[in-house]
């Protein structure tokens, strides 16, 4: 469904079966978390890919620096994290955007030296010896809802702050199957063929509309009417690109139009923009 | 190997009598992890004859500020719904509630029962993965050790009193959890559309209509999570009460314990699941919440001091940094100007279904055994799913409006603010848990619940201070949703705060 081809999944076989593993380092700014909940959410039946998001830390990655999911707190935690940077070619995941104004102060990470590390300063020196770095979600890839205007802390993507090329998983939060993807594939060595927006083009290649059920239905003059199409209350789904429709979340419990909702793009680099959400008098 | 932390000799502080404390030092933990967002705690402690080390001053440090209620200015009022989710990516569907519950307020509109219900449900599905997830995955490895892999390691591996044969079981139930906090969200995602950050909330109803092949689904997955909620979840926080007994007595804190009450079991909006009031400790009865009565002090916050004291409904979020005496961008919500509890805890005790007491451990258990009820609650409820019948009452969005919704999160009491003027948002206010449970000094000088908490806290080896986290860990704070605090600081320098009464201190570096 995603995309995986015979070669990728061998390789990363191979990964899975290397218990050392490969170093990620994952770093918060200002998100809400939401990408880091949605990443425990991956789950598979797929025999090839990791069962679920436990066996993804157990056995296919080493992670060596996670906000919320590590044990060590303080500086037992910033030295894990000094010395993964010291020995460098890390994958950096990045959730959230990185705010510039108030000199950066609106978001700390850690210490050093009893000195407050601003997340700035963090994805500057960590992006640094990054063998990748994958942004987890719209805030850093796009600057997301915090970047909103008026954008009160001056908020900036990752390429932005770093001057590098990320990978771009954007999605509010991103379903867990494409940052598994994008991993994966990294894993592997393939290169990720990326659109101009820095999406992975096996991933963000088709509007949410063209396969949208709803389509082809009447199109709504007014909420309450749960089959029909949303295009006149504000549905974005002719302008977002990605594959919510072919796989759905939650273990394919449900989506945001399959529950009678709107797109609202959460993919796009515009997201949210500054027009309403949805359409109501 | 687990490094030490650095203590380090604390700041002579001019409005306290050091010359009374014995061998003072400072303690920071930065970052606390397995929280959400961004945390610091700095405490000072003094050594404690017979028992190493004693916390007489502490500071809940948090450190992120994004700007929502910002953000949310001049937009349309539906908008947030939407976007207030995103404040919280463990507690959205809480956010989504009180912003229906406001805009249903300001519209006049009552929601159709099928709508309540549903909501209920997505709500409840939540509360369920964020309980689950708080337990096992940010709060038991402070008891317990991980796997010897990261994110597990490093640890430090202090004050360790399980035999190795449960502390294994523990872990295999940490393995457990994450497949069953998974499934609450898949349970979510069934009415809500999916999680984290859902689809169907709609101010004047649910936009989302189940099948019952879909109600059939819900049946299953909730019963699977009784299971493990009555059976491992409720056990194993019993069972650490055994063992940690001592943690009965630590961490206790404030003494007024505040709920808004959640889950609406009919239209009338005062008949609830977990009822509103607050308790005082050793006071009997349920007293009634006045909503006039809370405030957001700002006077150590980076707020500008004419917005200081004003109820949520009239306030504002107008920055100022740096400010004198201020070392929080959290603002300090007030009850009658007085620090308030809140979380599963002051919920379960409002209710009257927990009032042991209130420590590391009663916050816990009340948390566990509200788990349980909400999830015997949630299977009523999706009995009472309409298939397909309506879930969305016909109203008009107000062109003026000043309106408030009070709910809850996983984490404690939730508030939404807005003023509606010319049919866009003029303001929108949110007070969340965290601010309550994580708020700075007020004007009265009173630490917030969190301080309070760490106050008095024994530690054992300040180089491994663990019983900081698991004091920190019990009220289960969420700093994407509180906001931040943050020091004045120049490019190269760290200026120590005026906050230590004006004092300042050279970098180390």
């Amino acid at each position: 469904m995603l995309g995986f081809s015979t070669a990728t999944l061998e390789a990363l076989t191979t990964a899975v079966s290397n218990p050392g593993g490969p170093t990620v380092l994952w770093v918060q700014g200002a998100s809400c978390s939401g990408c880091s909940v949605s990443f425990l959410n991956y789950v598979s039946d797929d025999p090839n890919l990791p069962p679920d998001a436990a066996d993804i830390l157990i056995n296919v990655i080493n992670l060596a620096y996670h906000p919320t999911l590590m044990t060590g707190a303080g500086e037992t935690a910033v030295d894990a994290l000094t010395a993964a940077f010291q020995a460098g070619g890390y994958v950096l995941v990045v959730e959230g955007g990185v705010p510039t104004a108030f000199g950066g102060n609106t978001c700390w990470t850690w210490s050093e030296g009893g000195q407050h590390v601003t997340f700035l300063q963090a994805v500057q020196m960590l992006a640094g010896r990054a063998a990748a770095i994958i942004c987890a979600g719209t805030c850093s890839a796009f600057g997301g809802i915090p970047a909103a205007p008026p954008n009160p802390t001056g908020i900036q993507t990752v390429s932005q702050a770093t001057g590098l090329p990320t990978i771009n998983v954007p999605g509010c939060p991103p379903h867990p199957d494409w940052l598994v993807y994008v991993i994966a594939e990294y894993l592997a060595g393939n290169t990720i063929p990326l659109d101009v927006h820095g999406r992975p083009t096996a991933l963000f290649y088709r509007t949410v509309h063209q396969d949208c059920p709803r389509r082809h239905s009447q199109e709504a003059d007014h909420w309450g009417q749960f089959n029909r199409c949303k295009e006149d209350l504000g549905c974005r789904g002719e302008d977002t690109v990605g594959p919510c429709v072919f796989q759905y979340f939650n273990e394919g419990a449900n989506w945001c139009i399959g529950a009678g909702s709107n797109c609202i793009g959460c993919t796009e680099p515009d997201f949210p923009t500054s027009d309403p959400l949805f359409v109501h008098d | 190997m687990p490094s030490p932390m650095q203590p380090s000799p604390a700041p002579q502080l001019p409005s306290q009598k050091s010359a009374t404390r014995l061998n003072p030092r400072s303690i920071s933990i930065d970052p606390v992890s397995r929280i959400e967002g961004h945390l610091r705690i700095d405490v000072q402690v003094e050594q404690d004859p017979g028992s190493a080390w004693r916390v007489y001053r502490a500071e809940a440090v948090g450190a992120l500020f994004r700007g929502f209620e910002m953000v949310l200015q001049n937009r349309h009022p539906w908008d947030a719904v939407a976007i207030t989710q995103r404040i919280c990516g463990v507690c959205p569907v809480s956010h989504a509630q009180a912003a229906v519950e406001t805009l249903d307020a300001a519209a006049g509109v009552t929601p159709p029962a099928n709508a309540r219900v549903q909501r209920n449900l997505a709500l409840g599905a939540n509360f369920l993965q964020s309980h689950i997830l708080h337990f096992y995955h940010l709060a038991v490895l402070d008891f317990v050790d991980g796997p010897d892999i990261p994110p597990w390691e490093p640890d430090w591996q202090v004050d360790r009193r399980f035999d190795q044969a449960t502390s294994d079981l523990l872990v295999q139930h940490y393995l457990q959890a994450l497949e069953m906090r998974r499934k609450a969200h898949t349970l979510g995602a069934i009415f809500g559309g999916k999680l984290p950050h859902l689809a169907a909330f709609m101010p004047g109803g649910f936009t989302n209509k189940p099948t019952s092949a879909q109600l059939a689904e819900a049946h299953v997955l909730l019963d699977e999570l009784i299971d493990f909620i009555d059976n491992v979840y409720v056990p194993d926080v019993q069972l650490l009460g055994s063992v940690y007994s001592d943690y009965y007595e630590i961490g206790g804190g404030p003494t007024e314990l505040l709920a808004y009450g959640v889950f609406d079991l009919d239209s009338s909006g005062s008949n609830k699941l977990l009822g509103r009031g607050r308790a005082l400790l050793g006071t009997p009865g349920v007293l009634p919440v006045d909503v006039g009565a809370i405030t957001e002090d700002v006077t150590r916050s980076w707020y500008a001091d004419s917005t200081s004291g004003l109820p949520p409904g009239a306030g504002s979020t107008v920055p100022q940094y740096p400010k004198d005496g201020a070392y929080s961008w959290c603002k300090a919500p007030r009850y009658d100007g007085t620090p308030q509890e809140v979380g599963p805890l002051a919920r379960m005790w409002v209710n009257g279904d927990y009032q042991n007491g209130i420590s590391v451990i009663d916050r816990h258990l009340a948390r566990a055994l509200e788990s349980s009820k909400i999830a015997h609650a949630m299977d009523g409820w999706i009995d009472q799913v309409n298939v397909g019948s309506t879930s969305f009452a016909q109203h008009t969005i107000p062109t003026n409006a000043l309106a408030y919704g009070l709910t809850e999160a996983p984490r404690g009491a939730l508030g939404h603010w807005v003023k509606i003027t010319a049919g866009v948002i003029e303001r929108y206010q949110v007070v969340t848990p965290t601010c309550w449970n994580a708020s700075p000094r007020c004007r009265n000088k009173l630490p917030g619940p969190i301080e309070q908490a760490l106050h008095g806290t024994h530690v054992q080896d300040q180089q491994y201070p663990i019983e900081l986290l698991r004091v920190v860990h019990s009220f289960d704070p969420c700093l994407a949703c509180a906001v931040h605090v943050s020091r004045p600081t120049g490019e190269l320098e760290v200026v120590v705060p005026s906050r230590w009464g004006g004092t300042s201190l050279p970098s180390k570096r």
